[in-house]
């Protein structure tokens, strides 16, 4: 860099140089007093001395540079100037043609004059970045390369190579399966029941810190009903039915219509005001004489007085028994008991004969005992078909799906598909215990709502 | 008497109940959470024997849960999960309110997710129990595909349930295993036999969604997550029983030939693959390429005498079953556009028949209408223009019906225009004795190998009378048993033999040749059991005599009902035909 300068300032300091600005001498003509200041100092130097020369010189010559890419005074001739031989008007005015008639035909797309004047138009060329070809660590790395070179080809394997190789593998998938939904349509399934558990750690540790699964029950694996899952419907369903199998699906659901039916007519019947309690003329009049009649009923009121005072007289009557008395009552007593065990002794002996009957007797209550063992048993396992009761509301069986014998269709193409498979579903599961009956929650709405007339609607009115 | 005051609930059957709310603050959880966790993990409510005792006092229903499954529930990993996610919500919706949109994004590409993997394992510890609970499964999943992807769930959860219902239908399809069809109001319920187990499952009609107010549908979201996994895997254990490729993939040659066609104007190209396995009209490829599979036979293991019934019973049926497994094989359907494509497509594949459809309808149609070669064209209107000569014009009825008959039906009751007769559910077994209807009669006359009596006959009425009568007449056959009639004939020798001696005062004695008596050696046998059972009947003691007489009783008065029913029957036929032929008049 430093040798171009100097020779392009000796190129300048030549008697030939051709100088662009031609302004220069004025500008120092201006410059008339020169003051004094002492030279002793360097910071004098720098701030007093006129470089303005040199600088405009150097100025001039980087913009030669940048024009023309070096150098006027050292072009050569044919690259100045020109032979003017006059306009060649034909071929000029053929290409102004062509030009207007692209420029016409549609728009091509000319730059952006902020795009021309962002242009790069300097002649220099760019200095080259020496930054960009080095290499950070350059020599470390190359001496590296060639000892790993040397100790590959005399077959060592250093210590560092080979805890690479043991490394286990990235596990990149795990890491992308973690965020995979679980409804992704994409997703792969794999033999769940066909791999052992591949746990390699200790039991002993995967139980302490908690990340052994615990063990099911076996009691949860029971079901809570014993229906079926999928309860096929009668055959009264088919969508081309036979007719006596649809009549009694038919009767069915009429049966259950007038069941509902009647549970209605009860609760209307109970609600309803009972007749006795309507106001009638009697008992309106008698509601307003109340109190004005007075009827006499000292009557019937005296004989209980009487009754009375015999209760509280027997109190009074207990007397005390005489010795003689309380040993006769001992001694009866004890006769009693004797004639009672007595009695109870022959019997015992007599029930040896009557071994035959008792065997009978007994057989019967085991019998009924048996049976009443079955019918219980029968009701449990009927029960178990039963869906329970498990919150506040009960089960409702979903509405027989029915179609009336004129709507059944003829043919597939017109058949016309009655109840929902979903609501079906849904009862399923409540059927069998699996979740239990809920209403929708209803909306409770905190404040009351206020109602307010806007002023435009008030105005009109 | 010392010692302190026994407080009450603190033992019994007080300390075994949870209520739900008391559960739900126990695992920390809400309410919604609360009852995903619980489906997922199976843990139902349960129903105290008594309640007053486990509700402290307290009449008031509520839900009570066991304390020692919420204990268990206490272990399950998702819980924490749960508890993730609430925060996760809680960062996003700051992060909304603040439009911070960066921290939004970056929370929704850590959304904490969870699987179900671990809880199939633990709930169907093995292979079978998973197959057995595959009903409920299957019609979730097959309901969650037909919905309209509006909103009412997730997308993706539609999508991940239609590839599964589409991989059980093609494994179906290759595994030859549907038994039943059954086309009802509500929708088509099939069943199948897989690896032993009969799985039935409920298809509703396509288009046919209102979607109901009254049922929750969060809760059907979370069953329907649980069945799909379960589904997923027990799909992959079915296509590796089978030797088929899981994720199914079509078989080369079908590829190639769907190939053919422009596929862009059906799909795009990422749901291209799943449509052309929806399409249903390809086989799958396997892992060990398609060798002839060898018909093993059924290991025989010679046993008592008693057995060989069973024996032979369960051989018969087998021959049955491998008979209806080829039920279509070599007959070539078409699908007018109006029949529902994809059941009739599936049982049809199902049975070995070849069917195809117009170019417009689906993507994989093998064949065009104008193909020679097919024998079947399966119509839903009252006439077409344009009839082919070779090929039988029938109604879809006609399909399921032989399905269900295991029989190739006649196709004229199902030709085109005609009332056809009443599509019966084949979910109904009919007991001895019960009222059969004529038409499954004729079916069963026809799975037996007879053919009805006079079929030639140009009268239809009549011939439709006559089948029944005899019908009839075979039923009462059945019923009283082979007994009446060699009583007949004995009564019949005897009665000659009298009338011969009171002919001719003097029987001629002569001597002639005697004639080798055959002895029917099975008749002989049926007379000796008819003699044994009156013998027995004979010895009963009393009270199982009484037992008895009351049975053959309630069998009795369960023929006379039949009886009755079929007279009733008969008089509802007639009065039809005599407004018809009132009509024609």
């Amino acid at each position: 860099m430093a040798a171009a300068k100097r020779l392009k300032r000796v190129a300048a300091s030549q008697p030939g140089f051709l100088n662009l600005k031609t302004t220069l001498d004025s500008v120092d003509s201006s410059s008339s007093r020169r003051k004094r200041v002492n030279k002793n100092k360097k910071k004098n130097w720098n701030k007093h001395s006129d470089i303005n020369d040199v600088e405009d010189f150097l100025e001039d010559v980087r913009h030669q540079e940048r024009t023309t890419g070096g150098l006027l005074s050292e072009k050569s001739d044919d690259s100045l100037f020109f032979l003017d031989v006059g306009k060649p008007e034909k071929a000029e005015q053929k290409a102004e043609e062509v030009v207007v008639g692209k420029k016409r035909r549609g728009k091509t797309s000319r730059p952006l004059r902020i795009d021309l004047i962002l242009q790069h138009d300097s002649l220099v060329p760019p200095a080259k970045d020496v930054l960009a070809y080095q290499q950070p660590n350059a020599k470390k790395l190359r001496r590296i390369a060639q000892k790993a070179e040397q100790l590959a080809a005399k077959g060592i394997v250093t210590r560092r190579q080979k805890r690479l190789a043991n490394r286990q593998p990235l596990d990149r998938k795990a890491k992308k399966s973690v965020t995979e939904a679980n409804n992704n349509p994409a997703r792969d399934y794999y033999d769940i029941w066909g791999q052992e558990s591949k746990d390699s750690s200790d039991p002993w540790y995967l139980q302490q810190t908690g990340k052994k699964l615990v063990k099911r029950p076996e009691k949860l694996n029971d079901k809570p009903s014993v229906l079926p899952a999928v309860e096929v419907i009668a055959p009264g369903g088919s969508y081309n039915p036979d007719f006596f199998s649809h009549q009694a699906l038919l009767q069915e659901a009429h049966a259950v219509e007038v069941q509902k039916q009647k549970e209605e007519d009860r609760i209307e019947r109970q609600l309803a005001v009972n007749q006795d309690d309507k106001a009638t003329e009697d008992t309106i009049l008698k509601e307003q004489v109340e109190g004005l009649v007075v009827e006499e009923n000292d009557e019937e009121t005296a004989p209980n007085e009487e009754e009375d005072d015999v209760a509280v007289g027997a109190i009074v009557l207990a007397e005390k028994k005489t010795e003689r008395q309380r040993k006769r009552e001992k001694a009866d007593k004890m006769k009693e008991q004797q004639r009672h065990s007595e009695r109870q002794q022959i019997n015992q002996q007599q029930q040896l004969f009557q071994l035959r009957s008792i065997k009978a007797s007994i057989k019967q209550q085991e019998e009924k005992t048996n049976q009443k063992q079955k019918l219980r048993k029968a009701n449990q396992e009927a029960q178990k078909s039963q869906p329970r009761r498990l919150g506040k509301l009960k089960f409702k069986p979903q509405d027989l799906e029915v179609q009336l014998s004129n709507e059944l269709a003829g043919s597939l193409r017109r058949l016309k598909p009655e109840g929902s498979v979903l609501k079906d579903r849904f009862k399923s599961l409540q059927k069998r215990n699996l979740i239990e009956p809920r209403e929708r929650a209803k909306f409770k709405r905190r404040h009351k709502l206020k109602y307010v007339e806007k002023r435009a609607f008030r105005e009109i009115t | 008497m010392g010692g302190l005051q026994k407080k009450k609930f603190e033992r019994g059957s007080a300390t075994n109940y949870i209520t739900r709310n008391k559960a739900r603050k126990k695992l920390q959880l809400s309410l919604p959470d609360f009852r995903r966790l619980c489906i997922l993990k199976g843990i139902y409510p349960h129903e105290p024997k008594h309640k007053k005792k486990v509700n402290k006092g307290s009449t008031a229903q509520r839900t009570f849960y066991m304390l020692k499954d919420i204990r268990f529930l206490m272990h399950e990993p998702i819980v924490g999960k749960f508890r993730d996610y609430k925060v996760f919500v809680r960062k996003l919706k700051k992060a909304y309110g603040k439009t911070e949109w960066s921290a939004v994004e970056r929370l929704r590409e850590n959304k904490p997710t969870y699987k179900l993997d671990h809880i199939i394992k633990e709930r169907y510890p093995a292979f079978i129990d998973a197959l057995r609970d595959i009903d409920d499964a299957l019609c979730m999943c097959f309901l969650f595909s037909t919905f309209a992807r509006t909103g009412k769930c997730h997308v993706q959860t539609i999508q991940l349930c239609r590839r599964l219902t589409v991989e059980w239908m093609n494994f179906v399809i290759a595994s030859r295993g549907l038994r039943k069809v059954f086309l009802s109001i509500k929708g088509i319920y099939y069943q199948a036999e897989v690896m032993g187990q009969l799985i039935t499952w409920l298809v509703p009609y396509q288009f046919a969604h209102d979607h109901p107010t009254d049922v929750d549908y969060r809760v059907m979201a979370t069953f329907t997550e649980l069945y799909t996994t379960l589904l997923g895997f027990v799909n992959f254990r079915l296509y590796h029983s089978l030797n088929l490729l899981y994720p199914p993939k079509l078989d080369g040659k079908a590829m190639s030939e769907l190939k053919e066609e422009d596929e862009d104007d059906y799909a795009m190209n990422s749901e291209c693959y799943l449509e052309k396995l929806s399409a249903l009209s390809a086989s799958l490829s396997r892992v060990v390429s398609a060798t002839e599979e060898e018909d093993a036979e059924l290991d025989q293991f010679p046993v008592e005498g008693e057995d060989t019934e069973k024996m032979e019973a369960r051989e018969r049926e087998q021959k049955q079953q491998e008979a209806q497994k080829k039920l279509f094989e070599g007959l070539k359907f078409y699908l007018n556009r109006e029949v529902p494509r994809e059941s009739l497509a599936f049982v049809i594949r199902c049975f070995g028949g070849e069917v195809s459809w117009d170019k417009s309808v689906c993507i994989g149609s093998k064949y065009e209408v104008t193909d020679e070669t097919i024998t079947h064209h399966i119509v839903d209107r009252p006439n077409v223009d344009k009839q082919y000569i070779n090929r039988y014009y029938i109604q879809p009825q006609w399909v399921y019906d032989c399905v269900n008959a295991k029989i190739r039906l006649p196709v004229e009751d199902y030709f085109l225009g005609v009332t056809l007769p009443p599509h019966l559910s084949p979910f109904v077994e009919e007991k001895e004795g019960d009222y059969v209807p004529p038409e499954k009669l004729k079916i069963m006359a026809l799975q037996r190998g007879e053919k009805p009596a006079n079929e030639q006959e140009e009268d239809e009425e009549e011939e439709e009378d006559d089948d029944e009568d005899d019908e009839e007449e075979e039923e009462e056959e059945e019923d009283d048993g082979g007994n009446d009639e060699e009583e007949e004939t004995e009564e019949q020798n005897l009665k000659t033999m009298q009338e011969q001696s009171s002919q001719g005062k003097s029987l001629q004695v002569k001597v002639t040749p005697g004639k080798v008596t055959v002895e029917n050696k099975a008749r002989l046998e049926q007379e000796e059991k008819a003699e044994e059972k009156r013998l027995a009947i004979m010895m009963m003691k009393r009270k199982e005599k009484y037992l008895f007489d009351k049975i053959m009783f309630g069998k009795k008065r369960k023929i006379r009902e039949a009886n009755k029913l079929a007279a009733k029957r008969k008089a509802h036929d007639d009065a039809e035909k005599s407004k018809k032929k009132k009509a024609r008049k």
